[in-house]
């Protein structure tokens, strides 16, 4: 079996373990080539495009030293870069309503500082792309790029060159240039520099060349790139309690936007952890025992990357071999065999000192052809450090704690350093050189205007609230009863021997708050097993039936359980469920909140309504898409659809699949629309005039796919839907990812900017270069930050038939941010995005199938 | 074996249209060779002249002994886009050296006096006399033997008797001045070693091939020696400060010589140790409530896993420290104890010094001379398996 092989074999085979609560031995190592994999003999072996270590490049020269650009460089100028190919794609030219205006009106204007910076170009400014061949022929790239950095007739030029295309910003006289030049061992090689291309300032690959530039700057103010941000090792924040460094720097790009030129820069932290992957695994031996730790080795270190400490790569851990030990011996490229403790003396004269170690193994795919097999390496454990918070880490509420209280930064904060890294940029020497020899220029830092839209009433049964604060309105309708639920008159209690003592004063606070909210509960049966999963199942198995209306489990603690009784309830055997951990119900003081909270949860699962929003458009219908991979299978990914069923948008049709294919990109959505416009019917009598998709999850450089692939699944299964008006469509892509940051500036101080701030001028996406139009698009500031800088979400409206103003279509998605059940205030998406991210996210981290579709229209996953 | 790195000097021994390939190849059998001497006398400050790519350097400097590391060349443009080589890797932040480290690039010639490099224990200059026209080469003794004088200089240089073995009988290299036989060469270093008061040893690296052995090594080397009697070269305090050279390059490693890194080193390895004990207590506890009154098993998986290797000599220094010791629901570990186990025994603290440090991040006892933690967390994990 390959090595992938039997990762994926195993990572399959962990699950069923996992889920029937066993702690089984992983099963003994097959004996298995290993591919000759000389680990970093000559650095060149991991250069040759092998993706899956990424390159930290501050030593490993290859994307910057004197004007390389980047390895890999011939490939990415046929392809251009994943998320440079969504500049291109543009949409705009097809929506007529919004070439006249793309900004709405509505709302107060208030005026924005951001993290934008201008770069200006000389008016006439344009890239000269330069193929360059050798004669006689060089196969040695650094040769190559030698003898023309070296020759003086380019020594004048700002360039970037990879050993074959070469980028210049000024032109040279001929098209055809020949130059000759002498290598040391005095043999003359002619290099013949043809122009191929001119490419304006707007054109996706000058922007490439750009990021390359600001790489280059930045790693001149002694940053590292470690993906795609840039930090700062030699000025950490210390954690020492938790065995953690944060290493401070930016995310950075050069982009265009509305009408120029802008570098965005938003601060950024690296995780690292003080840790070698062996004193983890100590660590955890200590903690455990040694019953189950392989498997809760593997289960945690599993898909973690790494640092070596030997040289500046990263490596994923795609498995760990318990049968090789560091006195096993590879063989190297030139065919002799060594051991690994040999290899690291004598290579990077470091002594191991454990000799029973096992190794951690990483798959190293070809990122030139996808059809090789990956080549897998070895790491000691000892050599590697754990980056990143990952797992079971993320659960230890002290460390993420601390960990919040150090990279939290408020707008203040955030402004303070950016300032720095601009000041950093100008005062030093070679990045200035930089950027005057390409003619750039650092300018200021942009301000805009936005607007921030009127806040939205509360629509609860008898009652229109107007929160005092939209980011949270619990308080505010404390005393008010939500739209419609049915009555629990039949329902289940399953919990330990142990929780008895809990559930009286639980049940009569949750009778109580639900009756004040207009939620009758009834008395349940409660069911004491004892405190092992197969008991709780056999218990659920045993007394639910048709009439049951909700299953509630008081859980003893451990992920086990809830995994093993959602996946039964949400698919064997389709009924709501409800799991707490008795611990929860422990917190006396907080009882009220906590019943008021599940009694909420608990009304949505039997399809109950809590509030709305006034919604002007009639007959309209709006939909979320979100996708997630799944825990155990990395080859699998889970896509949940959740769209509306009336009118209010308090009803909601949810669905989910489980796609085996690496991309992001929902294959079943036909399906999916179908299936929701046959229960709109159902409930509506009708077709809906409108339909509105929000499209989150959706990766660097899809854009293209999710216009050309799913807009017209879900066009096709609109017009075939058998509606005499075939219902008119908006898709909207919707990224929580976004760079950009807007504050507001008062009494020489700077805030968050106010909630239901829209921005959607300058620092948008650009509308020049007709026909190659782009999209229209804004920001919308729709959650809170108390302490840290607030995150705006942007909008891409990438499909619209509706021909909604852009006013309204700004406001519709700031109403539906209200609309959350889980949470009474705003949150940063839109409420049908969040629910099928709710229920991908159960699906791929518990269910991991299917989930029944009797349950389609209940909220069964909050 | 494969090999990409091969510019310049190194370019002649692996160039395909020889007849002749070392493995490895000769220029990584030179740097091996320095590599070796520095690794038996672990010089702490090391030049490298002439260090063109810097390829040397980037080796030397995992060398824990050397704690300054300079290379010279005359081509600046090559330092510059090389420099950046040199800095520290990322995980040398994460797990710093012992010792401190600064590496810096000067662009100079070697005829050129530089008062910042006197003091140094090795200076090499591999292949790089040869490219020294006449009048540079009568300097060169004067300037590194007699003026900088350390106290080793290695110098290798190409043995043109082993070149008839090569399809091309010129010079190996087009800026080559000379190449030298094995008598012109020893001659030469056995003149200048008695004018300077230096000792030398010849040997060389590239093996000729069988039946060729008259010709000798590829590459000739000198390994020189300042007498211990001779004096040793003008006294640098004497010197006035003579800074010729620029200075193309410089970074300093973090260290457990700087304050900041040694303390959150030393609260690291405080805590995971601290924890360690108390979770090995722990366990023993549980044990003995379950009856069996012994210590837990070895774990038979990852036996190494569970116990650091100790030597006798560690066990001995464990066991004579006071014991870890509870106080109702307080776990107390001594700052002796502690300073006995191996991985917070290399730091170099004392006890004082580790109280200082510890002070404002981790709880001690009242006397201030143990550690002090809640025995139980409330994330501890309990097995299920009673």
């Amino acid at each position: 079996m390959s090595g992938r092989a039997r990762v994926r074999a195993r990572g399959m085979a962990r699950s069923p373990g996992a889920l029937a609560g066993e702690c089984t031995q992983a099963s003994p190592s097959v004996p298995r080539m290993l591919m000759p994999s000389d680990l970093s003999d000559s650095e060149a072996s991991f250069s040759g495009g092998m993706e899956g270590t990424s390159r930290i490049s501050q030593n490993c020269d290859k994307s910057v030293s004197s004007g390389d650009v980047g390895s890999t460089f011939v490939e990415k100028v046929v392809k251009v870069r994943r998320d440079y190919v969504d500049l291109g794609v543009c949409t705009r030219a097809k929506l007529a309503h919004v070439r006249d205006s793309k900004t709405g009106s509505s709302g107060i204007p208030v005026k924005l500082a951001t993290n934008l910076f201008n770069l200006d170009l000389p008016q006439d400014w344009q890239l000269y792309q330069y193929h360059v061949t050798y004669i006689p022929d060089l196969a040695s790239r650094r040769l190559r790029i030698a003898l023309l950095y070296n020759h003086s007739r380019l020594s004048d030029h700002a360039k970037a060159f990879d050993g074959t295309i070469l980028f210049l910003s000024q032109k040279l006289e001929e098209k055809v240039t020949e130059l000759s030049t002498e290598t040391q061992r005095g043999e003359t090689v002619k290099m013949t520099v043809t122009l191929t291309r001119e490419l304006p300032s707007s054109s996706p690959m000058c922007i490439q060349v750009f990021n390359i530039i600001f790489k280059k700057i930045l790693k001149k103010l002694s940053m590292y790139q470690i993906g795609r941000n840039f930090y700062k090792p030699s000025e950490p924040v210390e954690i020492p309690q938790h065995k953690l460094s944060l290493w401070p720097g930016f995310a950075v790009s050069v982009s265009h936007f509305e009408r120029k030129l802008l570098f965005v820069a938003d601060v950024s932290y690296k995780v690292l952890r003080n840790e070698t992957v062996l004193e983890f695994m100590t660590d955890l031996c200590y903690k455990i025992g040694t019953s189950c730790f392989i498997q809760t080795c593997e289960q945690q270190l599993i898909g973690l990357i790494v640092l070596t400490r030997y040289n500046n790569k990263t490596y994923r851990i795609d498995d760990i071999d318990w049968s090789v030990k560091p006195t096993c011996t590879f063989q190297r490229r030139d065919g002799s065999e060594i051991t690994y403790v040999d290899y690291y003396k004598q290579q990077y004269n470091i002594t191991l000192s454990d000799l029973n170690q096992p190794v951690l193994v990483s798959l190293l795919k070809s990122r030139r052809n996808d059809n090789t097999e990956p080549k897998i390496v070895h790491l000691m454990p000892e050599l590697c450090f754990l980056t990143g918070l990952a797992g079971q880490v993320t659960s230890d509420f002290q460390l993420m704690k601390a960990v919040a209280e150090e990279i939290r930064l408020s707008p203040l904060g955030r402004q303070q350093r950016l300032a720095r890294l601009v000041d950093d940029i100008q005062r030093n020497k070679d990045a200035r050189f930089e950027l005057e020899t390409w003619g750039l220029h650092f300018g200021s830092q942009m301000s805009l205007t936005g607007r921030v839209v009127p806040s939205e009433k509360i629509l609860m049964q008898d009652h229109v609230c107007q929160p005092m604060s939209a980011a949270d309105w619990s308080k505010d309708i404390r005393t008010c009863k939500i739209l419609s639920v049915q009555s629990l008159n039949k329902w289940l209690i399953v919990c330990s021997n142990r929780a008895e003592n809990v559930i009286d004063g639980f049940l009569s606070c949750l009778r109580r708050v639900g009756s004040s909210m207009g939620f009758n509960v009834g008395y349940p049966k409660i069911i004491k097993v004892q405190e092992n999963v197969a008991a709780f199942l056999r218990a659920i198995q045993q007394h639910v039936d048709l009439d049951v209306q909700l299953v509630m489990c008081i859980l003893p603690s451990n992920q086990n359980y809830y995994d093993c009784i959602k996946k039964y309830l949400s698919s064997d055997c389709p009924v709501p469920s409800q799991c707490v951990l008795s611990r929860t119900l422990n917190k006396q003081g907080m009882m009220m909140s906590i019943a008021t909270k599940i009694a909420l949860q608990m009304s949505c699962k039997l399809g109950g309504e809590l509030w709305a929003v006034e919604i002007p458009l009639k007959s309209l219908m709006v939909a979320g898409i979100d996708v997630c991979k799944d825990k155990f299978s990395k080859q699998m990914v889970v896509v949940g659809f959740v769209a509306s069923l009336n009118p209010r948008i308090t009803r909601w049709f949810s669905r989910c699949i489980l796609q085996r294919t690496t991309t992001d990109i929902a294959d079943c959505l036909k399906v999916f629309m179908t299936g929701a416009l046959k229960e709109w019917y159902k409930h509506n009598h009708d077709f809906p005039a409108r339909i509105i998709v929000y499209r989150d999850g959706v990766g660097d450089g899809q854009l293209k796919a999710v216009i050309e692939y799913e807009v017209p699944q879900l066009l096709s299964s609109v017009a075939e839907s058998g509606s005499k008006i075939s219902s008119r469509l908006s898709v909207i892509v919707v990224r929580k990812k976004c760079l950009p940051r807007f504050f507001t500036e008062m009494d020489r101080t700077v805030q968050n900017a106010p909630l239901g701030t829209v921005v959607d001028s300058e620092a948008t996406r650009p509308e020049w270069q007709v026909p190659l139009e782009n999209q229209y698009d804004f920001y919308l500031i729709s959650q809170a930050a108390y302490r840290g800088t607030v995150r705006p979400t942007h909008y891409n409206v990438i499909y619209d038939d509706n021909g909604l103003k852009p006013d309204h279509m700004q406001r519709l998605t700031f109403k539906l941010c209200h609309l959350y059940y889980n949470w009474q205030g705003l949150i940063s998406i839109p409420a049908p995005c969040q629910y099928a991210h709710k229920l991908t996210y159960l699906v791929a981290q518990s269910i991991h199938k299917e989930p029944n579709l009797e349950l389609a229209s209940y909220l069964y996953y909050l | 074996m494969q090999c990409d790195s091969v510019v310049d000097d190194n370019f002649e021994e692996v160039c395909p249209e020889k007849v002749i390939k070392f493995k490895p190849p000769l220029y990584k059998q030179r740097y091996q060779f320095v590599r070796d001497l520095v690794g038996r006398h672990e010089p702490k400050k090391v030049a490298d002249l002439g260090c063109g790519d810097t390829e040397l350097l980037r080796l030397l400097k995992i060398y824990p002994c050397i704690q300054l590391l300079v290379g010279v060349d005359i081509d600046e443009e090559k330092l510059q886009s090389n420099g950046h080589h040199l800095s520290p890797f990322l995980g040398e932040f994460v797990k710093p050296r012992d010792l401190d480290l600064t590496v810096t690039l000067y662009h100079g010639s070697v005829v050129e006096r530089d008062s910042r490099l006197l003091g140094f224990d090795l200076i090499t200059c591999i292949e790089l006399i040869e490219h020294l026209d006449s009048d540079h080469l009568a300097r060169f003794p004067e300037v590194v033997f007699g003026y900088l004088s350390p106290a080793m200089i290695v110098i290798s240089t190409p043995n043109s008797e082993f070149n008839p073995l090569f399809p091309i009988v010129t010079l190996r290299d087009a800026d080559h001045k000379f190449e030298w036989n094995r008598m012109e060469f020893q001659t030469w270093a056995l003149q200048v070693a008695n004018r300077y008061n230096y000792s030398v040893e010849f040997t060389g690296v590239g093996k000729p091939p069988a039946g060729a052995e008259h010709v000798g090594f590829c590459t000739q080397i000198g390994v020189f020696w300042r007498n211990s009697g001779g004096a040793p070269g003008p006294c640098v305090s004497q010197q006035h400060d003579q800074h010729v050279y620029k200075a193309v390059y410089t970074v300093s490693y973090p260290s457990l010589q700087q304050e900041r890194v040694l303390k959150f080193e030393l609260v690291s390895e405080v805590l995971l140790q601290v924890e360690r004990l108390r979770l090995w207590h722990l366990r023993t506890l549980r044990e003995q409530k379950r009856g069996a009154g012994t210590v837990p098993k070895e774990p038979s998986v990852a036996p190494s896993l569970m116990l650091d290797l100790f030597t006798e000599a560690e066990k001995a220094r464990i066991e004579n420290s006071p014991k870890p010791f509870c106080e109702g629901s307080r776990f107390f570990v001594p700052l002796q104890r502690l300073l006995a186990y191996p991985r917070l025994h290399r730091l170099p603290v004392d006890e004082e010094r580790m109280r200082s440090l510890l002070a404002d991040s981790v709880c001690l006892s009242s006397d201030g001379s143990a550690v002090k933690v809640d025995l139980r967390n409330t994330w501890d994990w309990e097995p299920d398996d009673y």
